[in-house]
């Protein structure tokens, strides 16, 4: 039987999804924060074709970055007017256009993976 | 930590950080015609607040917190009331440098800043029940 690799796709994306939405909150939250550069991870696809290995903490004060947070970068600004007198280069709206695109993409992973446990169950009962 | 949960945690310092900046303009308000107690001495100074961006040693991501607490050095204004305590031989009262309008701007804009914070804090915890109704038994 081939093996099931959407499972481990899916919970990867979830994986993402999630490190983006802790991204999109720390940008709202500091949309008033003077000089704050607005961050983001980079996109799903680039993600899935490196991954490299990873320091172990070993300490409760070390940084433990997974190999998905690793990833976050700052967004430059596409020109001067996006910046704000203070240097903050968030845009709220950006911000929760974003909020929107990971919650679709979040239900639609969770769906699918819903309906192929299902049918998994299917072949196992009866 | 989790991100979505740590997605919680950025969010309720967002929250925390908005809503002391609107305890502030709030006081300012207040205080938009405290004057001094005695003759010629001065009134109310109007607070201002600044945040500053901290990172979560747990987690990695960048939370907000309130930097300081500072005073605006700008100018009293100074009217012309001789009846009024707080004025000096020439009958001139030191008023606050509070203007309303600044304060008004401001608070519409820590509103506005508050009620994205309370967006991503509803998104996130849709987003962890969807997780968990993954485990639910499907019908």
């Amino acid at each position: 039987m081939e093996p099931i690799q959407l499972f481990e796709l899916a919970s990867r994306q979830a994986q993402w999804l999630s490190v983006r939405q802790n991204v999109v909150a720390g940008n709202i939250a500091n949309a008033n924060t003077p000089h704050y550069k607005a961050r983001d991870v980079q996109p799903f696809e680039s993600v899935l074709q490196n991954t490299g290995v990873q320091m172990a903490a070993t300490h409760r004060a070390h940084f433990t970055e997974s190999a998905d947070a690793a990833q976050v970068t700052e967004v430059s600004a596409l020109d001067d007017v996006a910046v704000q007198q203070s240097g903050n280069t968030v845009a709220l709206e950006e911000e929760l256009m974003k909020t929107g695109a990971i919650k679709r993409d979040y239900e639609l992973n969770a769906g699918l993976v819903k309906s192929f446990h299902r049918m998994i169950l299917m072949t196992v009962r009866k | 930590m989790d991100p979505l949960t740590s997605a919680l945690k950025v969010s309720a310092s967002g929250l925390q950080a908005e809503s002391t900046r609107l305890r502030i303009v709030s006081e300012n308000i207040a205080n938009a015609r405290s004057t001094g107690d005695a003759p010629g001495t001065d009134p109310y100074r109007r607070k201002t607040i600044s945040f500053a961006a901290e990172v979560d040693r747990a987690s990695g991501a960048s939370l907000v917190e309130v930097e300081r607490l500072g005073t605006d050095d700008s100018d009293f204004n100074v009217e012309f009331d001789p009846g009024n305590p707080a004025a000096d031989e020439k009958g001139m009262v030191k008023l606050p440098n509070v203007n309303i309008l600044i304060e008004m701007a401001d608070m519409r804009e820590a509103n506005r800043a508050y009620e994205a914070n309370l967006q991503t804090i509803k998104q996130a915890r849709d987003l962890i029940s969807q997780t968990i109704d993954l485990l639910r038994a499907s019908q």
